[in-house]
């Protein structure tokens, strides 16, 4: 069986590549895919941890299965709103949303 | 009426009379009365006061026992809503509800036809109220609410005439120079509340609780000591002591009644109530003692400086007010509890008197501006006659009141101290000068023509809105609603020094509560006729400069036979000796000039620039790290993961 | 069936499908704003009957516990939502349509904010947490014009990382404990913190960090002013209150159930005495540069916050009181200012300090509704902000804990300059026009309730500090 390190670090990397996807891509849409790649990070962890330490209760799967459907809740509405932005701009780069700063 | 009721109705009166006004009067359209509520409610407080000073009178020991109400409670500590009323709360009631009372009447002629008049006596009403709630709190929390209440209607009435961006820019200086002393306050309150357990006045001076706050240290200095100097930074904030006094000056802009209440009378009293309230307390630390008393000293002396070279009539009033704060002051920090609270009592007359009557005189003339008036003795015989008394009372010239408490101070001080009495003798000399100047100035020699020469002076047509008189058309005598609050406070502008004569010491006796008695440690300091005559030599000596300086100057200008009359003609005579005067007085003035030139540069440069720089210091710093918000996402995004990882990195190097 | 436990939030959540159908069918606004109103009403009712002793419980296997600890927050968020309700019945105009939507989203996030109250356990925490996030996102970016939707957008996102952050941080402790309900954590956390202490620390780094983005603490307040800038000005109303309660709540019951042992507790209350003192310096020397007054009361909120973490950089119960007092006097505080602000923005339709000049004379209760409460802001007796920074920072005090006071109340004198400053403006600058503003019935009641509360908390704090201290009781024995 594959140790649980392994799965660790795979989440860890998962979640800072998502992490770098945010705060370097300037497409909002892509950013989005930044955070889906941290949550998907979050989410190996919790099954990982599940399995490993109470594989009876799968607490962590449910917990997964959760952050994935809050997650789409949230990118249907992100995309709602760059929708508008776009609109709005003419753009749907989020570092050109800056009217308000200082 | 029971003794309680009646001590509760002082303090609900005026309140009674604030929301009359702005529930009823003023929605009703009904601003014409705001002036008689005011009036009535503050006769009604002084009324009850007047009762409750003799039921205090009357007691033995001078302390009222009233009872005191739940209120909150806050961990251990238990907090009462409750009264407190001793004899120095007894004198002070008096003080404030008669000199309120003086200057509401003097009002309805001062503001007639303003157009905030209801407004104006709806803030009056709530000062007073906040005033006599503050001498009356029997507990130190109870106190601080209606201090920061105290302040906060000062503020509201400096900026009274709001259209003037002076007035705007003076009250929110005062608002924020003084909340910088309430901040010594506030942390003085909290360790207090911790070392102590309570903040009742009175149990905070039993032994087993002054023993627990010199027990307790802080950076090497017991709590007692920091204790003392935060309730100190709070009442040198409010009586405008050095260096918190940059505001009072600048508070000026109210209209004249305000300041001859506020900023003469009461408010700026109560920093000198509370170190004076809470002496028993001081006087285990000297350290906070010695601050207290030097602070008074060089405040005194400096302010009285500044006095001098003011041109502004109320800005010479509004430096002997500070000057003379540090008389108390400096006679509290050597231990002279009656001598500063016979001054105080004093003081709150007859400058009031003083402010009064410049407003008088503004009122005709038209400006503030001394070098635009002159010459008012005719014209205004009543209001000249009542301040001439009122200047020398400041002065310290016998019988008047002010001789008596000021020479306790001077008594005191050189008991005590001889450093601190040199500077204060320094200060009765310069006290005559700039007094008498200021009297000279505006009513001998020829009228400069008021606030028309002004305006033309300055080349503008607009001017101070407060100056609403006629300003050279003709010159008269202000209204008797106006006139006659100066004669009556004459009266114990002349006469309240005699509740304390050597002789006689009435007031000391009275003043010596039985909690005081049992707390304080006396300062009893025997009539020295010697420093009386001293100091008496001393303000007729700064007189008689004056009289030269300014009296001998306006007959130069003058002809023969103008406002000084005859008099003169003698010394006309005696040319040769005048310009041998002259000169003297040319390089008097010269060290005279460079002598207050650097108290003004200290004060405008140092003093004014520490204050206005910490303000600018935190807006530098506002505007520099108001550029961390770029207004994008992404560095916010960072700033998260930074936080994260220094966060932990804290975390871990903590462990 | 514990059902009856959530019968409020379940009512609410009725009550926000009603408002929805009967928005499809036609109704108009303002009845729209009375069936929220009611459903708010009955709500509140409904969890009056849970208060008082062996009323509460906990329910679902120990996912949901409605203790006086979670009653008062609710309480809290009915107030607040009720009061933002009120209040924009006139601001609704400019949502064009979407006006019965931005009451039941509204009602949305005020379930959301209650169920965080009693949530014992991570899931139920994160899919409360969750629901008032997305709710209050679409709050934001309602209106049309490219402010809204750029606070939107950057809400959002930050939200989203920060979740993501705070999830990780649940993932560690989770793998740690091997559960996820509050109280089992407890003794796992405090026996395995000698072996596991570098994923200990870095957990409650994260979910200080995946929090501290609800309550607006520095480094994680970095969306605090745009969003409230370019948001609707109810919601920022209700941003600035509900949303900072709700954040708080957590904190509270996160970090003293799961975490509260020493040597942990400890740790964690250093590291918040430091963002304490952050937020309240850069809060209140920022807000001085600002023209905006919603920008401003931004960051005026990341002051507050600061101040609220001064109860949290106090480990005993005590702490938690002062900060459950301090939050229900900044509820009403803060909410009375912003009611003022939405009806004096939406009528001079301009949010620029300078604009206020003179709106004495145009609005006089308005004006000395919004002065009443930026007094209290500033901590001026007696209103309740007094109080509230008195209790927190006496508790401070009796910890030892005087640096971080000297700091608090010196704060309090920089911030006096800029909530004095509008109401200069207010009071003593010159209009440019005089016509009367005129105040709806709704709007003039709920500022008259928050005003009034302000003043009464300011004068008999008393009672709310007893209910305060109980409240914190049942969560910090």
């Amino acid at each position: 069986m594959i140790p649980l390190e392994h799965f660790l670090v795979v989440s860890g990397a998962l979640f800072s590549l998502g992490l770098y996807t945010v705060l370097a891509r300037r497409n909002g849409v892509l950013v989005l895919m930044g955070v889906e790649l941290m949550l998907n990070g979050v989410t190996l962890n919790l099954v990982a941890f599940s399995v490993f330490s109470d594989p009876q209760r799968l607490v962590g799967q449910i917990f997964a299965i959760f952050v994935i459907t809050v997650a789409a809740a949230e990118v249907a509405l992100a995309l709602a709103i760059i929708l508008r932005l776009y609109r709005n701009r003419q753009t749907a780069n989020v570092d050109q949303a800056d009217l308000m700063r200082w | 009426m029971t003794t309680e009721q009646i001590v509760w109705s002082i303090f609900f009166s005026p309140l009674a009379a604030f929301l009359l006004i702005c529930f009823v009067l003023r929605p009703a359209g009904a601003h014409g009365l705001a002036g008689l509520a005011t009036i009535v409610g503050v006769a009604g407080a002084l009324g009850a006061s007047v009762v409750t000073f003799l039921n205090v009178l009357a007691v033995p020991g001078h302390e009222l026992p009233l009872a005191d109400y739940p209120w909150l409670t806050i961990g251990d500590l238990r907090l009462h809503l409750g009264l407190a009323v001793d004899s120095l709360t007894s004198v002070m009631l008096l003080v404030v509800t008669s000199v309120s009372l003086l200057v509401q009447v003097y009002s309805l002629g001062y503001m007639a036809g303003d157009t905030g008049y209801s407004r104006y006596y709806a803030y009056m009403a709530l000062f007073t109220t906040s005033m006599l709630g503050l001498v009356l709190a029997d507990n130190l929390l109870q106190l601080y609410v209606f201090w920061e209440l105290v302040g906060l209607c000062s503020y509201l009435l400096i900026g009274f005439w709001f259209h003037r961006p002076a007035a705007a820019a003076a009250a929110k200086k005062a608002f924020v120079v003084t909340r910088f002393g309430d901040l010594g306050f506030l942390l003085a309150l909290l360790a207090l509340a911790s070392v102590a357990g309570t903040l009742t006045i009175n149990e905070l001076f039993t032994e087993h609780k002054v023993a627990a706050l010199v027990g307790a240290s802080f950076l090497g200095v017991t709590a007692l000591t920091w204790v003392a100097l935060g309730l100190f930074a709070g009442a040198a904030g409010k009586s405008a002591q050095f260096p918190l006094h940059v505001w009072l000056p600048d508070a000026m802009e109210g209209p004249t009644p305000v300041s001859a209440l506020i900023h003469a009378a009461t408010m700026v009293a109560a920093g000198v109530y509370l170190v004076g309230r809470m002496l028993p307390l001081f006087q285990h630390a000297p350290a906070a003692m010695a601050v207290v008393a030097s602070t008074g000293a060089v405040t005194a002396l400096m302010a009285a400086t500044m006095g001098l070279v003011a041109t502004d009539i109320k800005r010479v009033m509004a430096y002997s007010t500070v000057s003379q704060l540090g008389y108390m002051m400096l006679a509290l920090g050597l231990g002279g509890y009656v001598a500063a609270f016979f001054h105080l009592m004093n003081h709150a007359f007859f400058k009031a008197l003083l402010f009064l009557g410049a407003g008088s005189v503004s009122h005709t003339t038209g400006t503030f501006d001394m070098r635009y008036m002159g010459g008012l003795r005719r014209a205004m015989p009543v209001t000249f006659w009542t301040v001439l008394l009122a200047s020398l009372s400041l002065a310290g010239i016998p019988p008047l009141s002010g001789f008596w408490s000021k020479d306790e101070i001077l008594a005191t001080a050189l008991a005590a101290s001889p450093g601190l009495f040199w500077l204060a003798m320094a200060t009765v000399l310069l006290t005559a000068f700039y007094v008498f100047r200021m009297l000279l100035l505006t009513f001998t020699g020829e009228y400069r023509g008021g606030g028309a020469a002004e305006a033309a002076a300055n080349g503008d047509a607009a001017q101070g809105a407060d100056a609403h008189g006629h300003g050279g058309v003709r010159l008269h005598e202000s209204p008797s609603v106006m006139a006659l609050p100066l004669v009556m406070l004459a009266a114990p502008a002349v006469l309240s020094g005699l509740v304390n004569l050597p002789t006689i010491p009435a007031l000391d006796d009275f003043l010596m509560s039985r909690t005081v008695r049992e707390t304080l440690e006396a300062h009893h300091v025997a009539f020295n006729p010697l420093l009386a005559a001293f100091s008496t030599g001393m303000a007729l000596l700064g007189i008689a400069l004056a009289w030269l300086v300014y009296g001998v100057k306006a007959l130069r200008a003058d002809s023969l036979g103008s406002a000084l009359g005859g008099l003169p003609y003698r010394m006309l005579y005696h040319k040769y000796g005048l310009d041998f005067l002259y000169e003297k007085v040319l390089v008097g003035s010269l060290l005279y000039t460079v002598v207050c030139g650097l108290f003004a540069a200290l004060d405008r440069y140092v003093v004014d620039g520490l204050v206005n720089g910490a303000g600018q210091l935190t807006r530098g710093l506002g505007r520099g790290l108001r550029r961390v918000e770029t207004g994008q996402v992404q560095a916010y995004g960072l700033a998260i993961f930074l936080g994260v990882v220094v966060i932990t990195a804290v975390a871990i190097v903590r462990g | 069936m514990e059902l009856y436990l959530i019968f409020p939030e379940l009512v609410l959540l009725l009550c926000a499908l009603l408002v929805i159908f009967s928005d499809l069918l036609g109704a108009r606004k303002e009845a729209l704003a009375g069936l929220a109103v009611l459903g708010l009403l009955i709500a509140a009712r409904l969890a009056m009957e849970l208060v008082g002793p062996d009323k509460g419980g906990v329910a679902f296997a120990g996912a949901i516990v409605v203790d006086d600890f979670a009653l008062i927050f609710k309480f809290l968020f009915l107030v607040s939502t009720l009061l933002v309700v009120l209040a924009s019945v006139e601001y609704v105009e400019r949502f064009e349509g979407v006006a019965g939507e931005y009451y039941a989203v509204l009602l949305l996030a005020c379930v959301g904010m209650m169920l965080m109250a009693s949530a014992q356990e991570f899931i139920t925490l994160y899919l409360s947490l969750e629901l008032t996030g997305i709710s209050l996102y679409t709050l934001t970016g309602l209106l049309r014009d490219a402010r809204s939707s750029e606070a939107g957008i950057k809400f959002l996102l930050l939200g989203a990382v920060s979740s993501a952050v705070l999830l990780y941080g649940i993932a560690v402790l989770f793998g740690l404990t091997g559960t996820t309900s509050l109280p089992q954590m407890a003794p796992a956390v405090a026996s395995g913190f000698q072996e596991n202490r570098l994923p200990l620390l870095l957990a409650t780094a994260l979910l200080m960090a995946g929090l501290g983005f609800k309550l607006a603490t520095v480094p994680f307040q970095m969306w605090v002013p745009d969003v409230y800038e370019g948001a609707p000005t109810p919601v920022t109303a209700f941003l600035s209150v509900a949303s900072k309660s709700a954040g708080f709540v957590v904190v509270l019951r996160v970090f003293h159930t799961a975490l509260g042992r020493d040597p942990l507790a400890a740790d964690w209350a250093a590291i918040f005495a430091g963002l304490s003192l952050a937020s309240m310096t850069l809060g209140n020397v920022v807000a001085i540069q600002q023209g905006n007054i919603k920008r401003m009361m931004g960051y005026s909120s990341i002051a507050q916050a600061g101040y609220l973490l001064v109860g949290l950089a106090v480990v005993p119960q005590s702490g938690v009181s002062g900060v459950l007092f301090f939050l229900v006097s900044y509820t009403v505080t803060n909410l009375g200012a912003f009611i003022a602000i939405i009806a004096l923005s939406d009528k001079l339709n301009s949010d620029r300090i300078s604009d206020y000049a003179g709106v004495w004379q145009r609005a006089p209760f308005l004006a000395s509704g919004l002065a009443l409460c930026l007094l209290s802001l500033t901590g001026v007796p007696p209103t309740a902000g007094f109080f509230a920074k008195l209790f927190i920072f006496n508790v401070a005090v009796q910890q030892n804990l005087l640096w971080l006071v000297v700091a608090g109340v010196l704060n309090s004198v920089v911030s006096a300059y800029f909530y004095v400053g509008v109401i200069r403006e207010m009071f003593l600058g010159a209009p440019v026009d005089r016509t009367p503003v005129a105040v709806a019935a709704p709007v003039a009641l709920a500022l008259f309730l928050a005003v009034a509360g302000t003043f009464i908390l300011g004068v008999f704090p008393g009672p709310a500090m007893s209910v305060a201290s109980a409240a914190a009781g049942s969560l910090v024995p």
